[in-house]
């Protein structure tokens, strides 16, 4: 459970939201504050007011894994073996322990025979799941993920949402600007102005946001 | 303008792209995966990509457009009223547009990337091209940004519209639909006879032709209509 009271950041204003574990979308307009929160959530940034809570403790003092929009513009080493040990390099784990849960979360996401490619010949989506390995190989407590899918088609979020269930992270929260992505998750929370206006199971946010733009066009054409 | 692919090839290492047809007058759909080069046929189209085999051919002279997905990568003003003025265009009527009336005189490092990508589109729509080229032009928009761009694009063009897109939420109204299969520009054809032969077509729409719809065209109010009419 992560627990958010009294956050004031431009532009977010959330007196109290508390997410469940479990696969969490957030969605909503342009300039709604979807990246800033999930910064917040992430311990990224600190916020102006307010506390974030992941299971009782400050993001960071739990173990939290970021993806940003922009996955190949994080990544520090040419070979892929390289940019998903980095994390656990840089703890100066043993290399045997290292290698085994590299192999371990590249064979969870369905990436191992990348493992000795260089990541800038990787497609979008491999580079997408590269950078998930990298973050999830620290086996965090919670795992943000900012809109990587805008630059996904959809059978490739599809390969990207099987991944993530299979790495077992219990809370990864990411923003989608694909609602029927959306629609997938465990829990929906609708961000507008700063606020969160709905949240709760998909169907439910949903069907709240009936006649607007937000809506699945799968359910505009009557499911 | 009319763009003739004559056995098109283009190599790079593993990685090939064939492309035969004519892309005429009017709206197409350029749709696949991502990496499947929808942006090496934009490039291809708009000259700055030179075809290791075969031959491109543009007929006519006219202005062209290539928009390219990240709209920072077109933006050369200071400030958004710089940048529209860029354009050769007056301020108000695209700030309209873009939804960014009274933002005028903001920096445009301090947009964010949908309002860049608005901005650049209102600018981009605002002018008369022969031949434009539109390579991912939802990304980076929320739905409702995505839904008043396809309402846009669905406006029948003076020439020749091309849009390239592995989106599949919100599409517009289009004359032809082309589809990248396995390296391959497949060219499918008229819109109406085109959706049965689509590969990857939108959820939506996938679904309204189980339920035995005849959509007359890709858009999501093609596709209600198509299903009000199925149900009698």
């Amino acid at each position: 459970m992560i627990r958010v009271e009294g956050l004031v950041h431009a532009p977010l204003s959330i007196p109290l939201l508390e997410i469940p574990d479990g696969e969490t979308a957030v969605i909503g307009p342009n300039g709604a504050g979807k990246t800033t929160l999930l910064r917040i959530l992430s311990g990224i940034t600190l916020p102006a007011q307010g506390s974030v809570r992941v299971e009782g403790l400050p993001s960071r003092e739990q173990e939290v894994g970021w993806v940003g929009e922009y996955p190949d513009r994080n990544f520090l080493f040419d070979r892929v073996r390289d940019e998903i040990a980095s994390p656990l390099r840089f703890r100066h784990l043993p290399c045997s322990e290292t290698e085994a849960r590299v192999q371990e979360i590249a064979e969870t996401l369905g990436i191992a025979r990348l493992r000795d490619r260089s990541v800038m010949a990787l497609s979008g989506g491999e580079k997408v799941l590269v950078a998930l390995a990298a973050a999830l190989v620290s086996r965090p407590r919670l795992l943000l993920v900012d809109e990587v899918d805008s630059h996904l088609d959809p059978d490739t979020v599809l390969l990207m949402e099987a991944a993530l269930r299979r790495a077992g992270c219990p809370s990864v929260i990411r923003v989608t600007a694909q609602m029927e992505s959306a629609l997938r998750a465990s829990h929906l929370v609708f961000l507008q102005g700063g606020k969160v206006i709905h949240q709760g199971a998909p169907d439910r946010v949903f069907s709240a946001l009936a006649g607007t733009a937000f809506l699945p066009p799968l359910w505009r054409c009557g499911r | 303008m009319r763009v003739s692919f004559q056995g098109v090839e283009v190599l790079r290492g593993d990685w090939t792209l064939t492309a035969d047809g004519v892309f005429g007058e009017g709206r197409h759909l350029v749709t696949g995966p991502v990496g499947s080069g929808k942006s090496t046929v934009a490039l291809l189209m708009a000259g700055m990509v030179t075809p290791d085999r075969g031959r491109i051919t543009r007929g006519g002279e006219g202005p062209l457009m290539l928009s390219l997905p990240f709209p920072e990568h077109h933006s050369t003003g200071a400030t958004v009223r710089e940048e529209i003025a860029s354009w050769g265009l007056a301020a108000d009527p695209v700030l309209a547009e873009a939804g960014m009336l009274g933002r005028g005189d903001g920096e445009l490092h301090r947009c964010s990337r949908g309002e860049l990508k608005r901005l650049h589109m209102a600018c981009v729509l605002a002018r008369r091209w022969d031949l434009l080229l539109l390579d991912e032009p939802y990304t980076a928009l929320d739905c409702p940004g995505r839904e008043a761009l396809s309402a846009r694009l669905s406006a029948p063009p003076a020439g020749t519209t091309v849009i390239f897109t592995h989106a599949r939420e919100s599409l517009p109204r289009v004359d032809r639909l082309w589809e990248i299969r396995e390296g391959r520009l497949v060219d499918l054809g008229p819109v109406r006879e085109a959706i049965p032969l689509w590969s990857s077509p939108p959820a939506y729409l996938r679904s309204a032709l189980d339920q035995g719809a005849v959509p007359k065209n890709i858009s999501v109010q093609d596709v209600r209509e198509a299903l009000c009419r199925t149900a009698g």
